[in-house]
């Protein structure tokens, strides 16, 4: 790598490493999500500070470590100085919702907004980053790392499928995202925090609670009304955003120009990417880097 | 206690002898194995010793502010949730329609308060104690560190230059005509006037930020080295790794234990 | 690659050559007269758009060699600038056909798959660039001055020893050592594009590439800048400088070459284009001629109407930022303490009609005046008027009906899709539909943008958004218009569109305050020049 060559090598392709560390990180989470839901009924009268906490910590958090490891040597530059910018997006209206008394948290912002510049690698990346770099202020988003990640992927997949080039789908896919994100950090809440940071956010679950719910079933139902609500916000914001920039400064996103993620933008010859895209399975696949 | 700018360039305190990468260790240590034994009294120790530790190394100020705010609305939820609705609580204190203040709820919701703000207190006592840029020259040696330390400081170093930004083009817009109501609709609307040119000046001004750090060498992937200095030696090194492994020693009994009660 | 990277070689290409090299490669530099970097460029065309941005365009350097490329705003000049300093790779956002060529590299584009992809680090040691915004070149996640130069030697894996030299050699040549210790966030202008040059050069790169690197430097600043050139040339540097105005520095330059229309239309020593020649085309403005000889032609066409009451006056108005107490206890238990006053007792008086200038170095306070025109900002001490009522309770959004503010970065204003609706935008409420429509298509024809209407304000180039921020401004008839920097970035065609839109706004019966740095064009402008020094405002 290091000769003095003016140019690079014309192809470059994820390495065996990159694959398997995407792989590792998909499937500690998937399987601490699964081991969670398993076990949660002895959990709760097995009283605070049990295992639960830790599995899920170390298992989401391992999850969410091995995707960035495994996508952010892989980004191009132009990429990685965008993650500060979106991770500065989501920080400051992330702060300012959650201090409100507004049940959402619109703190997915800049995710969205590179999920769908760059594609679903670098979403997820984003959002695993988001939550560790947020922690430096805000030590309690630290566990939600794989359920951001997990957004940022299926933002980049909608992206991917078109669902950005109508303006009424976007709002469509973010509320699929938000139910699925929802689900799958709702044993974070439970199982770390016991219930959920927010006032807002605590009196719909106290509600379900008074019903007689468990603690998880009360906090994924409250997920189920806020996470959903709240991504389709964030999905209509994103879009808004994304279809008020100049053709220029879209078009200069490979993964923007290669999948025509956006309506009225000319078509790439991508006949070719996308046979090998749909041969190679989607996450994996090297276009998606954008 | 003058104004000077000066103050902010006396000799660095000692603890910038420290590496950062030890006072990682130690505050993901110090989380990881509060949280693995979940005992009110290790808690309660470790708020204690942070709270004294920062006042000892004067970032009490910032660390407290912060760590409130965090904990403060979390802690109200908790208490609201588990202390009036906690339907496997069995010894009731007090009843009002659904809600039962029962004394395992209360309990639960302390012992979850303590264990948090004992995580919460350490790894803000980390953030505030830290030198930055000791940090990143520290990550920065090696590929995905790297590349990750590149992302911190680079967001904490816009986020007050985006900030900056956001208000330059408000106060263009005001100056253009544009009144802010109270009004939701109005909000909404001066939201996205403003979003629009902040993101696309942001989205601009990375790419111009890309172009020139792929040319000074940010893509290469050979060895780096730093122009930095950061203290480190061989005692702190055998500390790192003993903390680590401290840590996964609390983590793993606690799963074991709970393997074999369960 | 520690080895290659001598930490004080601003030397020549041949110290540079980096031997064999791949396909691309035809022959290596061996001849003096080789030259260093070379472009022929068929056609460049950004990916989305239907008309090339350079059709023809050839360059070419020898190591040593000062060469100006002048193009009028939009001209294609930082596209140009880009793509010989490997910022803009052929491929990522526009396809080339044509050929570069560095340090004895040919690399041959033809807009396919094909292509070669350069590396941007590896030319970045040939070639460096310093693009019109300097802050934008800053990594963001360095803490000193120093550490930023040393950012690039860093990723080349040079050892500290050899990087401590390097920095010290680059901040002596750049004037930099003072401040090395210093945050980069928190530079000047002037020491801003010093660092951005530093990081450019340090790793001593055969041509160095600036892109309107006189823009925003008050007379100081461009005194520096042309001794550094100056002494880059003599060790060898070949300097390419894109400028839209030919400065003073330029006619040393060996080789000028003008861009038009993304074209290089004609190139010769700058003797072949002297003022009488008209090989220059008008859109490019000439900074070299005495000011002081253009006719004020406005003290002469309009005279204010002195017997009507002021439309912005300014009494005893003083100014000082507040500086931030430590904690709020200190707060509480003393008065705040203030630095020095950047405006002191300013008294003005502004009539319809009447055009005033204000002029100071940089960071003398002009822009800070400005914005207390509409209350952005507001007075410590004094009071301002408008239309004789003061100002002082009122939001910004409601005095901005009666002043008219152009900011120094016209980008912050414009936010709407096409230029039309920007400068529709809030006309409604102001006049009614009729009425907008009407005022939105004059103010647009007034500074010559009604062919651009449709297209969207953050493509236009840098001259034409100015000129789109003042349209937005104008078509509001405002009572006071002020302006910050107008002329900056202004191309000469610009230049006239606003000359004449001021005028005829002052014709109209506006009152008219404008701050520049530029002495000339405040000369032929205004009917009086102010100059603000040390916090007070006095006449010129």
């Amino acid at each position: 790598m290091s000769s003095p060559s003016l140019t690079l090598p014309s192809q470059e392709r994820p390495t065996a490493r990159r694959r398997l560390l995407e792989i590792l990180g998909a499937l500690a989470i998937a399987a601490t999500y699964v081991y969670l839901v398993l076990n949660q009924p002895a959990d709760i009268t097995g009283g605070p500070g049990s295992a639960s906490a830790l599995i899920a910590l170390t298992g989401f958090l391992a999850g969410a470590v091995l995707l960035i490891a495994a996508v952010l040597p892989t980004l191009p530059a132009s990429t990685l100085v965008l993650i500060p910018v979106a991770l500065v997006l989501n920080i400051i209206l992330g702060q300012f919702v959650g201090s409100t008394l507004v049940p959402f948290y619109l703190d997915a912002i800049g995710t969205v907004l590179i999920a769908v510049l760059a594609g679903p690698a670098a979403g997820a990346a984003t959002g695993a980053l988001s939550s560790i770099v947020w922690s430096f202020f805000n030590p309690t988003v630290l566990p939600f790392a794989a359920g951001a990640a997990l957004i940022g992927c299926l933002a980049g997949l909608a992206a991917r499928y078109g669902l950005f080039r109508r303006f009424y789908l976007a709002p469509v896919a973010g509320f699929i995202t938000g139910i699925i994100a929802g689900v799958v950090s709702a044993p974070v809440a439970a199982f770390v925090f016991g219930g959920t940071s927010g006032v807002a956010t605590g009196a719909i679950v106290s509600a379900f609670r008074a019903m007689g719910d468990t603690l998880l079933a009360a906090i994924t139902k409250q997920a189920l009304l806020s996470d959903p609500m709240d991504k389709a916000i964030v999905f209509t914001i994103v879009a808004v955003l994304v279809y008020a920039l100049p053709g220029r400064t879209r078009q200069q996103f490979p993964f923007i120009r290669r999948h025509r993620v956006l309506a009225g933008t000319n078509a790439a010859p991508a006949g070719k990417v996308d046979a090998r895209a749909g041969a190679s399975g989607q996450a994996n696949d090297p276009t998606l880097n954008g | 206690m003058s104004v000077s700018p000066a103050g902010r360039t006396l000799p660095a305190p000692r603890h910038r002898r420290v590496n950062p990468l030890t006072l990682l260790a130690a505050a993901g240590s110090a989380a990881a194995i509060t949280t693995a034994a979940a005992d009110w009294v290790l808690s309660v120790a470790v708020v204690a010793a942070c709270l004294g530790l920062s006042a000892a190394a004067g970032t009490a100020r910032r660390v407290v502010p912060a760590a409130a705010a965090v904990l403060v609305p979390l802690g109200l939820s908790l208490l609201v949730l588990h202390g009036l609705f906690f339907p496997e609580g069995r010894t009731v204190l007090a009843e009002w329609g659904p809600a039962r203040i029962t004394a395992e709820g209360l309990q639960f919701a302390v012992q979850r308060i303590l264990q948090l703000a004992a995580v919460v207190l350490a790894l803000l006592l980390f953030s505030f104690s830290v030198s930055v840029p000791d940090l990143v020259a520290a990550l920065s040696a090696r590929g995905v560190q790297g590349r990750f330390a590149f992302v911190l400081a680079s967001t904490l170093t816009l986020l007050p230059a985006i900030a900056g930004r956001a208000r330059s083009i408000r106060q263009a817009q005001e100056s253009r005509g544009l009144v802010i109501s109270r009004g939701l609709a109005s909000r909404v609307a001066a939201f996205r006037l403003q979003a629009v040119p902040l993101v696309l000046s942001l989205i601009e001004d990375a790419g111009t930020r890309a172009a020139a750090l792929e040319a000074r060498g940010l893509g290469n992937a050979g060895p780096r080295t730093s122009y930095r200095e950061v203290p480190d030696s061989v005692l702190q090194r055998a500390v790192r790794v003993l903390l680590v492994l401290a840590a996964l020693a609390a983590v793993v009994a606690r799963v074991v234990q709970a393997g074999a009660n369960g | 690659m520690a080895e290659h990277v001598a930490p004080q070689c601003f030397g020549s290409a041949g110290t540079q050559n980096t031997g064999t090299q791949n396909a691309g490669a035809e022959k290596a530099a061996g001849s003096a007269s080789a030259p260093v970097l070379a472009a022929g460029i068929r056609d460049f065309t950004f990916h989305d758009a239907h008309a090339p941005a350079l059709k023809d365009a050839a360059v070419s350097v020898a190591s040593g060699s000062f060469t100006a490329i002048l193009g009028a705003s939009g001209s294609g000049k930082s596209t140009l600038g880009r793509l010989l300093a490997g910022w803009l790779p052929p491929g990522g956002h526009g396809t080339l056909a044509g050929y570069l060529e560095l340090s004895g590299t040919r690399l041959e584009f033809v807009g396919g798959t094909g292509d070669p992809r350069i590396d941007p680090a590896q030319w970045g040691r040939h070639v460096g660039f310093v693009p019109q915004d300097p802050a934008a070149v800053l990594s963001t996640v360095r803490a000193t001055v120093a550490e930023e130069l040393a950012f690039g030697l860093e990723n080349t894996g040079m050892d500290r020893g050899s990087m401590k030299a390097a920095v010290d050699n680059t901040a002596g040549l750049l004037g930099l050592d003072g401040i090395l210790a210093r945050d980069p966030a928190r530079l000047s202008g002037g020491q801003l594009r010093r660092l951005a040059i530093g990081c450019a050069i340090i790793a001593g790169p055969p041509v160095l590439v600036m892109d309107e690197p006189f823009a925003s430097l008050d007379a100081a600043g461009s005194a520096g800048l042309a001794a550094l050139v100056r002494n880059l040339v003599k060790r060898g540097t070949a300097v390419v400088i894109l400028s839209q105005a030919v400065e003073p520095l330029l006619l040393e330059a060996g080789t000028w070459l003008v861009l038009e229309g993304g074209t290089l239309t004609a190139g010769g020593p700058p003797s072949f284009f002297g003022p009488g020649s008209g090989r220059l085309p008008r859109a490019i403005r000439r900074l070299v001629a005495p000011p002081a000889s253009l006719p004020s032609s406005v003290a002469t066409s309009s005279r204010p109407k002195q017997g009507e009451p002021a439309a912005l006056e300014l009494q005893g108005l003083s100014f000082g930022y507040q500086e931030a107490p430590v904690s709020r206890r200190a707060r509480r238990r003393r008065d705040p303490v203030r630095r020095p006053l950047v405006l002191q007792d300013v008294h003005l008086a502004v009539h319809p009609g009447e055009i005033v200038a204000v002029t100071g170095p940089n960071g003398a306070g002009k822009s800070t005046l400005l914005r207390h025109f509409n209350g952005l900002m507001r007075p410590t001490a004094g009071t301002v008027l408008v239309r004789g009522s003061d100002i002082a309770g009122a939001p910004v959004g409601t005095t901005a009906a009666s002043v008219g503010l152009v900011f120094q970065h016209p980008r912050d204003q414009l936010f709407e899709r096409t230029v039309l609706r920007e400068v529709g935008f809030g006309l409604e409420r102001l006049v009614g539909p009729a009425m907008a429509a009407e005022r939105a298509a004059r103010a647009l024809q007034a500074v010559g943008l009604a062919d651009a209407a449709r297209e969207h304000p953050a493509e236009l180039p840098a001259s034409a958004q100015r000129l789109l921020a003042l349209a937005t401004v104008l078509a509001r008839r405002p009572a006071v218009l002020a302006l910050d920097e107008p002329t900056v970035a202004l191309d000469g065609a610009g230049l006239a569109m606003l000359d004449a839109a001021v005028r005829s706004a002052a014709e109209a019966g506006a009152a008219v305050v404008l701050v520049t740095h530029e002495l000339g064009y405040a000369r032929a402008a205004a009917h009086r020049i102010l100059s603000l020094d040390g916090g007070r405002l006095v006449p010129a």
